[in-house]
């Protein structure tokens, strides 16, 4: 019925008619199919009502028949907008103008981003965009395809796997997957690998160098294992030599062990105190007085509150007490032996290094003086025996260490 | 004659749940509370003024008044009014 938007598109009128007839005039009027609302009665032969100015000069004859005269009162739609713009030229050419643009600053390229470089820097990337016409203020229309962009980009950068060229708006994003090398191993200069133990060998690995020993054979400490020198009397160049050499290895290792010990178990029962903490005193307070156990392990944790590297001078401390019970213990002489050797195993471990390997072990002589018990126990261990030794100077002939026993 | 063919719409509107406002050519008024009302099969405007809006129908008049009433749209066959509507009267043709 009423097309409020049509309507204002194609324009209408407010207009006053004046007659006595205003209802015959009506009727005519909309069986003659013509729009019209907003209808009401202003005065005793006046009323007003709304028309598409299409209509109006259809409502000439009406209005001869009906003896009544029309007079605008209001103009309102959309040609009257565009009479009046009219007259306001500048804000139309003004809005063009703003439209055209809008257009033409987006058509440039305004920011260059790169994501994903680790090892590479951005600036690499930008300059290598730079060459194939990706840079601020480019013109988008004649930057080739994306795909052509991309395998421009990547012949410049050989170090990446693979770069993606997206243009988003103004933006182009340049994604870069860099090539995943292994690390390189750390340069080393020219150095000999030497026993650092006397040991009789059980392996030679060399993989850099020429080994001057042999298996079984019984190097001192400081005996060249692989010389970094290599070639023969005629040729010879050094290198860094790089291998493994595993030897066997004998330590005694002397060990005492209580028969009977005491040690103190916890029982669980816990007590717990707090202090007031005022510059370098502590205050005890809640709980005020408590017992304390028989024996007990005590833990502290404190709260100091910090502020900008600046500690206050008043805290608290929280004292923890678990009660200790000691025991005894007995052991027997089996016992005490195999807790003996264990800890001569550990420690034996511990000089050798990892990588080792117990080989045999004997015990020597076991005795019992005193309540306590004396092992002595021979270990033969395999470990890695080979230390770096840099060469110093220039190249020397190589020294004569095969077989050099002593 | 004219009886006839009244009669014989009437039934046939019965049997075939014709709507009855069509059947009985008397017009159709949906009102929403006192500020609106929208009438359907009326014959024109006999009167209209702030006050009173007369239509004719085709038994007779309609004749509704109230205080500030103004025809919102108008088509040959509806009309749409809006107001401060006080009373609907039905006038038979004498």
């Amino acid at each position: 019925m009423r097309n409020g938007l049509q309507e204002w598109v194609k324009g209408y009128v407010t207009v006053t008619v004046r007659g006595k007839r205003f209802e015959r005039f009506l009727n005519m009027a909309v069986r003659a199919g013509m729009r019209i609302w907003n209808i009401r009665r202003v005065g005793t032969e006046v009323c007003r009502c709304d028309i598409v100015i299409a209509e109006f000069p259809r409502l000439r004859p009406l209005l001869k028949e009906t003896g009544c005269r029309v007079h605008v009162v209001e103009r309102h739609g959309f040609p009257f907008w565009l009479v009046r713009l009219r007259r306001r030229a500048g804000l139309a050419v003004g809005a063009v103008l703003f439209l055209f643009g809008l257009y033409m600053l987006s058509s440039f390229v305004w920011s260059v981003e790169v994501t994903g470089t680790r090892n590479m820097s951005p600036q690499e990337v930008i300059a290598a965009a730079e060459q194939i016409g990706i840079k601020e203020g480019a013109w988008k229309p004649k930057l080739k395809e994306p795909l052509v962009l991309r395998k421009e980009l990547q012949k410049l950068l050989p170090e990446a796997e693979w770069v993606g060229v997206t243009i988003q708006g103004t933006r182009v994003i340049l994604q870069v997957v860099e090539k995943d090398k292994p690390a390189k191993p750390p340069v080393t200069g020219p150095r000999n690998l030497v026993a650092k133990k006397r040991a009789v060998i059980h392996t030679i690995l060399p993989e850099a160098g020429q080994s001057r020993v042999a298996v079984n054979q019984l190097v001192e400490k400081g005996q060249v294992l692989i010389s970094g020198i290599i070639g023969n009397e005629q040729r010879q160049q050094i290198v860094s030599a790089k291998g493994s050499v595993k030897g066997e290895v004998w330590y005694v290792s002397n060990v005492s062990v209580p028969l009977a010990n005491t040690h103190f178990r916890l029982t669980g029962e816990k007590q717990y105190q707090h202090h007031l903490l005022i510059g370098p005193y502590a205050v005890q307070i809640w709980p005020l007085n408590r017992q304390e156990f028989a024996q007990y392990e005590s833990e502290e944790k404190r709260y100091v509150p910090e502020y900008a590297g600046y500690k206050s001078p008043i805290g608290w401390k929280r004292v923890i007490q678990s009660e200790v019970v000691p025991t005894k213990r007995e052991l027997t002489m089996e016992e005490a032996t195999e807790q003996a050797k264990r800890f001569a195993r550990a420690d034996v471990l511990r000089l050798a290094g990892k990588d080792a390997v117990i080989r045999e072990e004997k015990v020597l002589h076991a005795t019992t003086e005193n309540g306590k018990v004396y092992v002595s126990i021979h270990f033969s261990v395999i470990e890695e025996i080979a230390v770096e030794e840099p060469i110093l100077g220039d190249s020397q002939p190589p020294a004569n260490g095969g077989g050099g026993n002593s | 004659m004219r009886r006839w063919g009244r009669r014989l719409r009437q039934m046939a509107g019965g049997v075939l749940d014709l709507p009855q406002d069509v059947v009985l050519e008397v017009p159709r008024i949906t009102m929403i509370g006192h500020l609106q009302m929208y009438i359907e099969n009326h014959r024109g405007v006999l009167q209209f003024s702030e006050n009173e809006l007369r239509l004719l129908l085709t038994n007779g008049q309609l004749l509704v008044f109230g205080e500030q009433l103004v025809i919102r749209a108008i088509l040959p066959e509806e009309v749409l009014l809006e107001g401060r509507i006080g009373g609907v009267k039905f006038l038979e043709n004498p």
